[in-house]
């Protein structure tokens, strides 16, 4: 059972490549997380409505962010898709 | 039970029937279809993984599963000729990443 999961070994001993290549994206300095939102960016946009209104919707944040300087929080700046009220 | 789910991995496309060996697969853009008793059921996924488990259950977990109806064919070669287009002129590797999967993912839309 230790030989089966040692892939190291099968690599060094035996000279079998056991990982894939690198994906262009990964290449090109983009991480998985940016690449799959990118591509179900691209498969809502092309919905039919009102399924692709919906979808959009799903992309839509609302957060507030702040940073730190000298151990103290700066008023946070609140970034939004959502309506002004 | 369904009879077996054949899932769009990066190396390939992946049947997996009840009993499949315990396995975590990539998916790439492409269809995903679920064929059982009553025919099959065909959704397209953007991207993800397939987690299947050592009791025949599986997972396929995406950030958007659509089913084939919801699609709007004028729509994907409308994308598809943009995107065509970027990846001749993009000039940093970041846009040519973004075109080139503009790309992949609009041709797989275009393939059903």
């Amino acid at each position: 059972m230790d030989i089966m999961w040692d892939l190291g070994r099968r690599e060094r001993e035996e000279g079998v490549k056991m990982s894939a290549p690198m994906p262009f994206w990964r290449a090109a300095g983009m991480t998985y997380i940016t690449y799959s939102n990118i591509c179900a960016n691209l498969v809502r946009n092309c919905l039919k409505e009102p399924h692709k209104a919906e979808a959009l919707n799903r992309e839509k944040v609302h957060f507030a962010i702040s940073t730190w300087k000298d151990g103290k929080a700066e008023k946070p700046v609140i970034r939004s898709d959502l309506a002004e009220d | 039970m369904v009879d077996v789910v054949i899932v769009p991995a990066t190396r390939g496309q992946l049947g997996v029937l009840p009993g499949h060996v315990a396995t975590i697969a990539e998916l790439k853009p492409g269809i995903m279809s679920v064929h059982d008793g009553n025919g099959v059921t065909k959704y397209f996924v953007s991207s993800g993984f397939a987690f299947v488990h050592a009791n025949s259950f599986a997972d396929i977990i995406a950030v958007e599963a659509v089913p084939l109806d919801r699609i709007d064919a004028s729509l994907v070669q409308k994308g598809l000729a943009e995107f065509t287009q970027k990846v001749n002129s993009a000039s940093t590797d970041l846009e040519k990443a973004e075109a080139q999967i503009g790309v992949d993912v609009q041709s797989a839309l275009n393939s059903p």
